[in-house]
């Protein structure tokens, strides 16, 4: 619950002092991204995700700041822009939680795309939405 | 008077006739109006609204059952109309005309002015024909500096920018692929010629040709025209050399109408403390030497906030340009560029035009951010 608090008060700090969506016209992952993996009941339904591009790889960070979750494997498919994240956690317990995050970003177009689709681990599974700030 | 009504012509046929009047248009213009649905429309001139970035003029078109409605007819700017002898009152409200051309993708009452025919003299008005200064019979000689390097701008008092370049679209050399002066590819499937890019980059290159460049942040939000697209506008560049302070100021006469710096004085490819050594730019950070008759320009630190090409080509912050600048004569500025962005591109790859120079005068007087809100 505390980091719940902790990731909200942070997003909205961040993206607030921030204020309008910045343009990107480079890679359509790069940037800060805002959303919700509802029923997370070990990080919490919030979700910050910093996603960069060195050319050849997707790297990035989850609740960077709160939970410090590394993306692993990331990759994106043109092909009806698919995107597949992988990352490993860590509960309270300190026990593994690996995470897939599943998704399609929609509004390619637009600053403030979106990624829309599921995540799930080993711990649980639900709905997954984020939308680049 | 009688008018007739609004008439729409199917016609799937015309994307390469219009290729020429799209060329000089501060955005394309398939990306607001439809080639393949045509309207003819007779009317009343209510309005001329002779503003950049468009000329609008409004028409009042009365239907067959009666009804009048009132139509925008959006053409050129007002540079490129004045630079083919029209002028805000060539046409006065009250006057008839006869038009034709796209109408609006949106469904509004708005077509572009491919023809507009003066009723009552079947004069045809506001159409451009632009063909730049002529060239003289034989070559001038290349004007030259002090230090016997060629002069890339004007010399003392005269004016003169570079404009009319031979290609107003991008592509890697030889590639050979047939596009409009906007960079709307004639086929989709040619897309993978373009450039050798990265499979996102070709999905972005895709998706934006897909929506006819309806996301171009040149004209949605007056970015810059970065990098390579400088040289490929209609309203043309200015170099003022300045050989005391060791700098070349390029002026930009379309987009927002700013400037960017070539940094000849020797020093490091690097950001200025406190200015842009964290924050890249629209037009990076350029320095310059003299190879032979030809300026070496090499520029990094390109921000992503824009599209560098006409057309939609994607870039990354990885971008670097090699830009090479000779004058091989009075009236042409030969232009060569290597582009090499590993975030975007599996290679680098090259492309060249020319330029011709608009002697004695000053950029024209262009603004994108003109009639906006």
């Amino acid at each position: 619950m505390m980091n719940k608090l902790i990731t909200t008060a942070a997003a909205l700090l961040l993206f607030g002092l921030l204020g309008v969506v910045s343009a990107q016209e480079g890679h359509p992952l790069k940037g800060s991204w805002l959303g919700e993996w509802a029923g997370n009941s070990v990080h919490g339904d919030n979700i910050l995700l910093i996603l960069d591009w060195d050319g050849k790889a997707i790297t990035g960070m989850i609740n960077p700041g709160t939970d410090n979750i590394p993306l692993g494997k990331a990759s994106l498919e043109p092909e009806g822009w698919v995107v597949k994240l992988e990352a490993e956690g860590k509960d309270k317990d300190g026990s593994a939680v690996r995470y897939v995050i599943e998704g399609k970003l929609e509004n390619l177009e637009l600053p403030n795309r979106s990624i829309n689709g599921t995540w799930s681990s080993n711990k649980g599974r639900g709905t997954f939405t984020a939308s680049r700030q | 008077m009688k008018l007739r009504g609004a008439v729409v012509v199917g016609c799937a046929g015309v994307w390469a006739a219009l290729g020429g009047s799209l060329a000089v248009a501060h955005h394309a213009v398939t990306a607001k109006f439809d080639d393949a649905n045509r309207l003819e429309l007779r009317g009343i001139v209510t309005n001329v609204d002779w503003r950049n970035p468009h000329v609008h003029v409004f028409t009042n078109v009365t239907r067959e059952n009666g009804a009048i409605e009132n139509w925008a007819v959006e053409l050129e700017s007002t540079v490129l109309l004045k630079r083919s002898g029209w002028q805000h009152d060539t046409l006065r409200p009250g006057d008839a005309i006869d038009v034709s051309g796209p109408a609006a993708r949106d469904g509004s009452r708005q077509v572009w002015g491919e023809s507009v025919i003066e009723s009552a003299t079947q004069r045809q008005v506001y159409n451009v024909n632009d063909t730049g200064p002529s060239r003289p019979q034989s070559p001038r000689p290349t004007p030259r500096a002090a230090n016997g390097k060629p002069l890339l701008g004007f010399e003392d008092g005269a004016g003169g920018y570079w404009a009319y370049p031979s290609s107003t679209v991008l592509m890697q050399a030889g590639a050979n692929v047939q596009m409009n002066g906007d960079g709307i590819l004639a086929r989709l499937a040619d897309a993978p010629r373009v450039a050798p890019f990265q499979p996102w980059a070709l999905g972005v290159y895709r998706h934006r040709q897909e929506r006819h460049l309806a996301d171009d942040p040149g004209f949605l939000n007056c970015k810059a025209p970065g990098a390579v697209r400088q040289f490929q506008t209609p309203y043309g560049v200015q170099f003022v050399e300045d050989p005391a302070r060791q700098r070349i100021f390029v002026l930009v006469g379309g987009g927002n109408r700013n400037y960017h710096i070539i940094y000849m004085d020797g020093r490091d490819q690097q950001g200025q403390v406190q200015g842009d050594d964290d924050n890249p730019l629209y037009y990076g950070r350029a320095v310059a030497h003299w190879e032979g008759d030809t300026l070496v320009v090499a520029t990094t630190g390109f921000n992503e906030d824009f599209w560098f090409t006409n057309g939609g080509l994607p870039h990354t912050d990885q971008l670097s340009l090699v830009e090479r600048f000779s004058r091989p004569d009075y009236d042409t500025l030969r232009y060569e560029v290597t582009v090499t962005d590993p975030g975007a591109y599996t290679q680098p790859w090259s492309s060249s035009w020319e330029l011709r120079w608009v002697g004695g005068e000053d950029l024209p007087v262009y603004f994108c951010q003109d009639n906006r809100s």
